[in-house]
């Protein structure tokens, strides 16, 4: 139990994928413009990154180490990943139109995000088990959704606020980020 | 190890066709999505698409939803921006097969401030007129001046409002505004009005407070509620509003007041795009 916690905060806050290990920097500065849009795409992503993690876990260890393909596992977390956008989306499209209409264009976009393959590929190096690829995943997104909607309130701010021409917009958006990046690496070395 | 390129090779088909059949099986075991779903895709499709958010609705989708379970809706919540478009709008009702008659629904939005209220303080706040205001009614003399902070002008889904930087007022291009009423709402001073887009001119000033502090010690082209014309207008194009103490049009009629805009003494009962139709 107390492993499955560490996991959980140690991929949430120490290693955020954003501020720490640069992961899905696309989302992070493309969606968060807005704090409905930073948490629409924040949910998108966690959701799959759990249904992510929790089917390539068994792809590579049942398929691929067995059968000694463990080198293809980029170009089949690639394929199975997009397949399951894809499944997720049919399935909110055809079951529930409003979520869907929320979801809007977020959920295909995740479908090439990093920050999903590269959680596939941590859970490997780090030879989780099923359990803990899943608590990982937990974290991880909802530390991204974190990160997301803490940086989309701070955009929000910096509208009203009276700023030098040439710093409007996405240059003063990379300064918040260093100094978002600067306070994440206070979490370092405190678990994990 | 000679058998290696063989497993890859079916792998990698393998993978392929599990994902396939999954993708096959679950948009076959699922519920057909909403039928009215498509049809509001393809409304959707027939609309300009600036989410104003004028119709009432949440966005466009929203709108298309509501029209497609409804379709005589567009005749009593009509699309604003689709009204301008001519072709579009052919189209649209083509589609529904219903006609909406536009002169009576298109808009236009005005702003009742010719400007020129000289300032009371430098201000240096919040660029945003909502703020602004929280100051003791603005910094210009006029308690209902224009601020000329530009809500509106950042608001404008179609960049049809500029801010007049001689006169310190925003003007609206009616050539380019198409009556969603965003700007409306935004303006913290109420100094915008929308009205039918034949209407050929309105009063550009908002000095309501006549009786306690005259507006011709405020504002160099402040009404001075003379009445004027009211007096000039016996066909009636010109009423007054009692509540606000100021002259009004009636939107219903759109009359236009020459005589008026004429003997008005301050010069301020303003023509519009529409007026020159009249003249």
């Amino acid at each position: 139990m107390r492993e499955l916690v560490v996991i959980f905060f140690g991929m949430a806050l120490v290693n955020n994928f954003v501020l720490v290990r640069f992961l899905g920097l696309c989302p992070f500065f493309g969606v968060s413009t807005k704090l409905t849009n930073a948490l629409s795409m924040g949910v998108a992503v966690l959701l799959v990154m759990l249904v992510a993690s929790a089917v390539t876990w068994p792809i590579y260890h049942l398929l691929l180490v067995p059968y000694q393909v463990e080198f293809m596992e980029t170009v089949i977390f690639i394929l199975v990943i997009a397949v399951l956008v894809q499944i997720i989306e049919i399935t909110i499209r055809r079951t529930n139109l409003t979520l869907y209409r929320a979801f809007g264009i977020y959920l295909p976009l995740i479908t090439t995000n990093c920050a999903v393959l590269g959680l596939a590929f941590i859970n490997i190096r780090h030879e989780y088990t099923f359990f803990e690829s899943i608590f990982a995943s937990l974290g991880a997104g909802i530390g991204f959704t974190l990160v997301l909607i803490i940086m989309s309130g701070l955009r929000e701010r910096l509208e009203i606020t009276d700023l030098p021409h040439a710093f409007t917009g996405t240059p003063i958006a990379f300064i918040i980020a260093m100094f978002l990046g600067l306070a994440f690496l206070a979490f370092a070395g405190m678990i994990g | 190890m000679s058998s290696q390129p063989i497993i890859t090779i079916l792998f990698l088909t393998l993978v392929g066709f599990v994902a396939g059949v999954a993708i096959l099986v679950v948009s076959k075991v699922l519920p057909k999505e909403d039928p009215s779903f498509e049809e509001a895709a393809r409304i959707k499709d027939l609309l300009p698409g600036g989410e104003c958010g004028s119709c009432g609705y949440p966005g466009c989708f929203a709108y298309a939803q509501a029209v497609a379970k409804d379709k005589q809706l567009p005749a009593r919540a009509p699309c604003r921006p689709l009204i301008q478009d001519k072709e579009g709008l052919r189209q649209f009702e083509a589609h529904l097969g219903l006609s909406i008659d536009t002169a009576q629904l298109a808009r236009r939005a005005l702003v009742h401030c010719s400007g020129n209220s000289p300032n009371l303080a430098t201000y240096n706040g919040i660029n945003s007129c909502r703020a602004a205001v929280q100051l003791a009614s603005g910094f210009r003399e006029c308690p209902y001046a224009c601020l000329g902070l530009a809500d509106c002008v950042r608001i404008c889904p179609v960049n049809a409002i500029t801010i007049d930087f001689e006169q310190r007022v925003a003007r609206v291009d009616w050539e380019k505004c198409i009556g969603c009423g965003l700007c409306a709402p935004a303006c913290p001073q109420n100094l915008i009005d929308l009205v039918p887009k034949a209407m050929p001119q309105y009063l550009g000033c908002n000095y309501q407070a006549a009786k306690e502090i005259p507006g011709r010690k405020r504002c160099a082209v402040g009404c001075i509620h003379c009445r004027i014309c009211v007096k000039v207008s016996p066909d009636g194009e010109v009423g007054w509003n009692e509540k606000k103490d100021l002259p009004s049009f009636d939107p219903q009629r759109s009359l236009f007041a020459a005589a008026a805009i004429a003997k008005c003494p301050r010069k301020i009962i303003l023509k519009t795009a529409a007026a020159k139709q009249s003249e």
